[in-house]
C-alpha cells in the first residue's frame, strides 16, 4: 500500500485570483440590483405614447433626452420639464422630483430611467447625463 | 301692447310727416310733441344744411341784378330807386322784350325822335317857324305804338304854354284899358273932394251968421251922396286890376307847373327822349329866369345828394342823357359779355338795362338770337329757383347740368356739391332713424325722420324707412313667441338674424330685451372673429385661424357659419387640431400629463399658438397640484 501523499498545500495566487473573481462577481450583481444599469430598459416609443399615455401606465423605460425648457417647479415637490428625446419627435413632459434632480440646466443631455404613472405621467427616477 | 302702440305711433308719424312734405295734408294738423334734441347726426338741426343749400341756390340761380331788389320792389340807378313793381310783372315784360325782334317801324320811331332832339337843340334854327314844325313833328312821333302817346301828351304841353301866352297878351290890353278908366276916376273923384271942400268951408261961414237954422237942406244931403258913388266906382277898377293881375300871374305859374311836373313824370317813367323833348319846348317857352324848379326837386335831390344846388329843368335834361348814356353802355357790355361765353353776367346786366331803358330804341342792339338764348337761361334759372326752394334736388341738379351748357360762367360744381352735401345730411338721419327705431328709441327716431324729411322730402330713403316701420309694426306683436322660439332652441344666428324685427318687437320687453341685446353681442362677436380668421387665412396664417375660430366657438359651438369656416379650414391645420382636441380630450378627462404633452407636441406645430400656451399652463398647474396632494400623502 502506497503511502499515503501527504496533501499538497494550497497555493497563495490562486487563492488571491479567487477572490478577485469574487469580488468581481459581487460587484456585477450589485450594480445590477441597485437599478442604474439604464442599458438593459427599453426605449420610451413617444409615438405610442403621445397617441395613448394610457396604455404604458406602470412601465419603466430609459428615455435619452436633451432639456428644452422647465415648465413648473414647485419646492419640495419637484419640476415637470419638457424634454426633446433623442429618438425624434415631439417634446415630452417629464417630472423630476426634487430628490431626484440636482442642477439641471436647459440644453443638457440626460439618460433618464422613468417609469409611467397614472395620468400618463412620465416620473423620472433617476437620470444621468451623458 | 305698448310695443304696438309705439309701432303705430311712429308709423303714423312717418305717414303724416311724408304728408306734410309733400303738401298732402294739413300744414295746422300737429305731428306729436317736437323733440328736445335735433339728434345726433346733425348737432345744429336739420335747417341749417337745409337753409345753406337754399342761400347758396338763391345766389346761384337768381338772375336778377344786385340793383334789383323785387322784395321791396325797387331798382336802383344812381342812388335814384325806381318803382320795379313785382317781380311777376317784371317777368313778364322782360321775357316780351326777349321775345320780340326789331322792326323797322322803331327803327324808324328812333329816326324820328332823334330828328326832333336834334332839332331842339340850342344850336339849331329856333325861329317860330321851325319849332312850330318840329312841334308838328311830334303828332307824326304820337302815331308809333312805342310812343305810347306821350308825345301827344308833349305836344299837348306846348300848345297848352302857348295858349296861355296869347291869353295873357289879351289880359295886358284889358288891363291897361282898366288903368286908363281908373286913372280917369281917380281925376273926378279929386275933383268932387276938391268942391265938397270948398262948399264946407263956405257953409261954416254962413253958420257964424245964422244961428240954429235948419241943418237938413237937399244939397246938403245929396252931394255926399255922388261922391260916394264915384268913390264906389273907383275902388271896383281897382279890385278889377288886381284880380286881373293875379289871374296873369297865377296862369303863367301854372303853365310852368305843367310842363315842369311833365319833364319829372317823364322822368320817372323813364321816358327819358320825352323828358329831353319837353325840356327842350320849356326852354324856348319861358324865359331864362324861369328855368329853376318849383316841382321834383325831390326826385332830383335823390340824384344829386348832398348838394346845395338850385335845380332847373336842365338838371333834369342832364339826367336824362345820363341814363340814355347808361342804357348804351349797358348794351354794349351785355353783347360783349355774351361774345365772351359769359351768358350769367350778359343776364345780369340785360336786366339792368332793361329796366333802365325799357322804352329806348337803343335795346334793339341786341340780337335775336342772343336774345333767346338768354329767355332760355332766364327760364331755367327761375325754375331752378323754384325746384331748390321745393327741395327737389333732383330736379336742381338736372337744371343745373342744363344751365352749364348754356352758361359757361355759371358754377355748376358748386351747386352739385351743395346738393350731394343735403342728400347725405338727410340720408344720415333717416340712417339714425332707422338705429334708433331699432334701439326702440321711438322719440329719437321721429325727431331724425323729421330733420331727414326737412333736409329733403323727397328722399327716396324715407320711403324705404316707411315700408320696414309698417313690416316692423306688423310683425311686432309675432316677435315675442318667435323670440322664445329660437332662444329656447339655441338658434341665436336666427335670432341674430332677424335682429330688426325683434328689437322693434321687444323694445318695451325688460326681459327679453336684455336676452336679445346679449344674443346680439355674442353673434356679433362670432362673426367678427370668423371675419378676422378669414383675414388671417388671406395672409397665410392658417394657425391663427384656426386659433380665432376656436375662440368664436366658445360663444356658440352650433353657429352654422363659424362651424363652415372651421370644417373649411381644418384640412389645412390637420396635425395641429390633432394634438389639440387630443389636449383638450384629456384634459376633459382630468389626464393632465397626457393633456400637457398633446399641448407641448401642439405648440411644436405652431409655437405662437396661444392656446399652446393657455393650455400648458393650465395643465402643468394642476398636474402639479397633483403631484404636491401626492408627495404631502407619502410624507405622511
Amino acid at each position: 500500500m502506497p503511502p499515503l501523499k501527504p496533501a499538497k498545500p494550497r497555493k497563495p495566487a490562486s487563492i488571491l485570483i479567487g477572490f478577485s473573481l469574487l469580488f468581481s462577481l459581487l460587484a456585477v450583481a450589485l450594480s445590477s440590483g441597485c437599478g442604474d444599469n439604464f442599458s438593459d430598459l427599453e426605449v420610451l416609443p413617444t409615438e405610442s405614447y403621445m397617441k395613448k399615455p394610457g396604455d404604458f401606465l406602470g412601465n419603466t423605460y430609459t428615455i435619452r433626452a436633451q432639456i428644452d425648457s422647465q415648465v413648473k417647479w414647485e419646492k419640495g415637490v419637484g419640476r415637470i420639464l419638457a424634454v426633446l428625446p433623442e429618438s425624434g419627435g415631439s417634446r415630452l413632459p417629464v417630472f423630476v422630483p426634487d430628490e431626484v434632480g440636482g442642477n439641471l440646466h436647459i440644453g443638457q443631455r440626460y439618460e433618464m430611467r422613468a417609469r409611467i404613472e397614472a395620468g400618463g405621467l412620465i416620473y423620472v427616477e433617476s437620470l444621468r447625463k451623458y | 301692447m305698448l310695443k304696438v302702440c309705439a309701432s303705430i305711433s311712429l308709423f303714423w308719424v312717418v305717414a303724416q310727416i311724408t304728408s306734410h312734405a309733400q303738401g298732402y295734408a294739413p300744414v295746422g294738423a300737429p305731428a306729436g310733441p317736437a323733440p328736445a334734441a335735433a339728434g345726433m347726426s346733425a348737432p345744429t338741426g336739420g335747417m341749417f344744411e337745409s337753409n345753406t343749400f337754399l342761400e347758396m341756390a338763391s345766389r346761384a340761380f337768381d338772375p336778377s341784378s344786385d340793383s334789383m331788389d323785387f322784395e321791396n320792389g325797387s331798382f336802383a340807378w344812381k342812388g335814384r330807386t325806381f318803382n320795379l313793381t313785382s317781380q311777376r310783372a317784371f317777368r313778364a315784360r322782360f321775357e316780351r322784350f326777349l321775345l320780340a325782334s326789331p322792326t323797322e317801324e322803331e327803327e324808324s320811331y328812333a329816326m324820328l325822335m332823334d330828328d326832333v332832339l336834334q332839332r331842339l337843340s340850342v344850336a339849331n334854327d329856333r325861329s317860330d317857324d321851325a319849332i312850330l314844325e318840329t312841334w308838328e313833328m311830334l303828332f307824326r312821333a304820337a302815331r308809333f305804338d312805342t310812343d305810347g302817346g306821350n308825345s301827344t301828351i308833349v305836344a299837348n304841353q306846348v300848345f297848352n304854354a302857348w295858349r296861355i301866352r296869347k291869353e295873357m297878351r289879351g289880359t295886358a290890353l284889358t288891363q291897361r284899358e282898366l288903368a286908363d278908366m281908373r286913372r280917369h276916376q281917380q281925376t273926378v273923384v279929386a275933383n268932387r273932394a276938391l268942391m265938397l271942400e270948398k262948399l264946407k268951408e263956405k257953409k261954416q261961414r254962413e253958420s257964424v251968421r245964422m244961428t240954429s237954422e235948419k241943418e237938413g237942406n237937399s244939397e246938403h244931403t245929396t252931394f255926399p251922396t255922388e261922391g260916394a258913388f264915384r268913390a264906389l266906382e273907383l275902388a271896383e277898377t281897382e279890385a278889377k286890376l288886381i284880380a286881373m293881375e293875379g289871374q296873369a300871374a297865377l296862369t303863367g305859374i301854372q303853365a310852368k307847373l305843367q310842363m315842369q311836373s311833365q319833364i319829372v313824370a317823364f322822368l320817372v317813367q323813364r321816358r327819358y327822349q320825352h323828358a329831353l323833348v319837353l325840356s327842350g319846348f320849356y326852354q324856348l317857352l319861358f324865359k331864362g329866369s324861369q328855368q329853376q324848379l318849383e316841382v321834383g326837386k325831390g326826385e332830383l335831390k335823390s340824384f344829386f345828394p348832398n348838394t346845395d344846388m338850385v335845380f332847373t329843368v336842365d338838371m333834369m335834361a342832364f339826367v336824362a342823357n345820363e341814363a340814355i348814356t347808361d342804357v348804351n353802355k349797358g348794351v354794349v357790355a351785355v353783347n360783349t359779355a355774351y361774345a365772351e361765353d359769359r351768358a350769367i353776367i350778359a343776364l345780369e346786366r340785360l336786366q339792368e338795362t332793361f329796366f333802365l331803358g325799357e322804352y329806348m330804341p337803343e335795346l334793339n342792339a341786341i340780337p335775336v338770337e342772343q336774345r333767346r338764348l338768354l329767355l332760355d337761361l332766364y327760364r331755367d334759372m327761375l325754375e331752378a329757383v323754384e325746384l331748390a326752394e321745393a327741395k327737389d334736388y333732383n330736379g336742381v341738379a338736372q337744371y343745373a347740368e342744363r344751365i352749364a351748357l348754356i352758361a359757361k360762367d355759371f358754377p355748376k360744381m358748386r351747386v352739385l356739391s351743395s346738393v350731394e352735401t343735403a342728400k347725405s345730411m338727410s340720408d344720415m338721419a333717416v340712417f339714425a332713424a332707422s338705429q334708433y327705431r331699432n334701439l326702440g328709441d321711438i322719440d329719437k327716431a321721429r325727431a331724425e325722420l323729421r330733420q331727414a324729411i326737412d333736409i329733403w322730402p323727397s328722399n327716396p330713403s324715407i320711403r324705404e324707412f316707411q315700408q320696414e316701420t309698417t313690416k316692423l309694426a306688423t310683425a311686432g306683436s309675432q316677435g315675442v313667441q318667435i323670440f322664445d322660439d329660437l332662444y329656447q332652441r339655441g338658434g341665436h344666428r336666427g335670432i341674430y338674424d332677424r335682429r330688426m324685427d325683434l328689437g322693434f318687437a321687444l323694445a318695451e320687453d325688460p326681459v327679453r330685451r336684455p336676452l336679445l341685446m346679449e344674443v346680439i353681442e355674442q353673434v356679433s362677436t362670432i362673426d367678427l372673429l370668423v371675419a378676422q380668421s378669414a383675414e388671417a387665412l388671406k395672409q397665410g396664417d392658417p394657425y391663427v385661424a384656426w386659433e380665432l375660430l376656436a375662440e368664436a366657438a366658445k360663444f356658440d359651438p352650433n353657429d352654422a357659419p363659424m362651424n363652415r369656416a372651421r370644417a373649411e379650414l381644418a384640412p389645412r391645420v390637420a396635425d395641429f387640431v390633432v394634438y389639440l382636441d387630443r389636449a383638450q380630450r384629456q384634459a376633459a378627462e382630468a389626464q393632465h400629463a397626457g393633456s400637457l404633452a398633446a399641448f407641448l407636441a401642439a405648440q411644436d406645430i405652431y409655437p405662437a399658438s396661444r392656446m399652446c400656451r393657455e393650455g400648458i399652463e393650465r395643465q402643468s398647474s394642476a398636474l402639479m397640484a397633483q403631484l404636491s396632494v401626492q408627495a404631502e400623502v407619502a410624507e405622511e
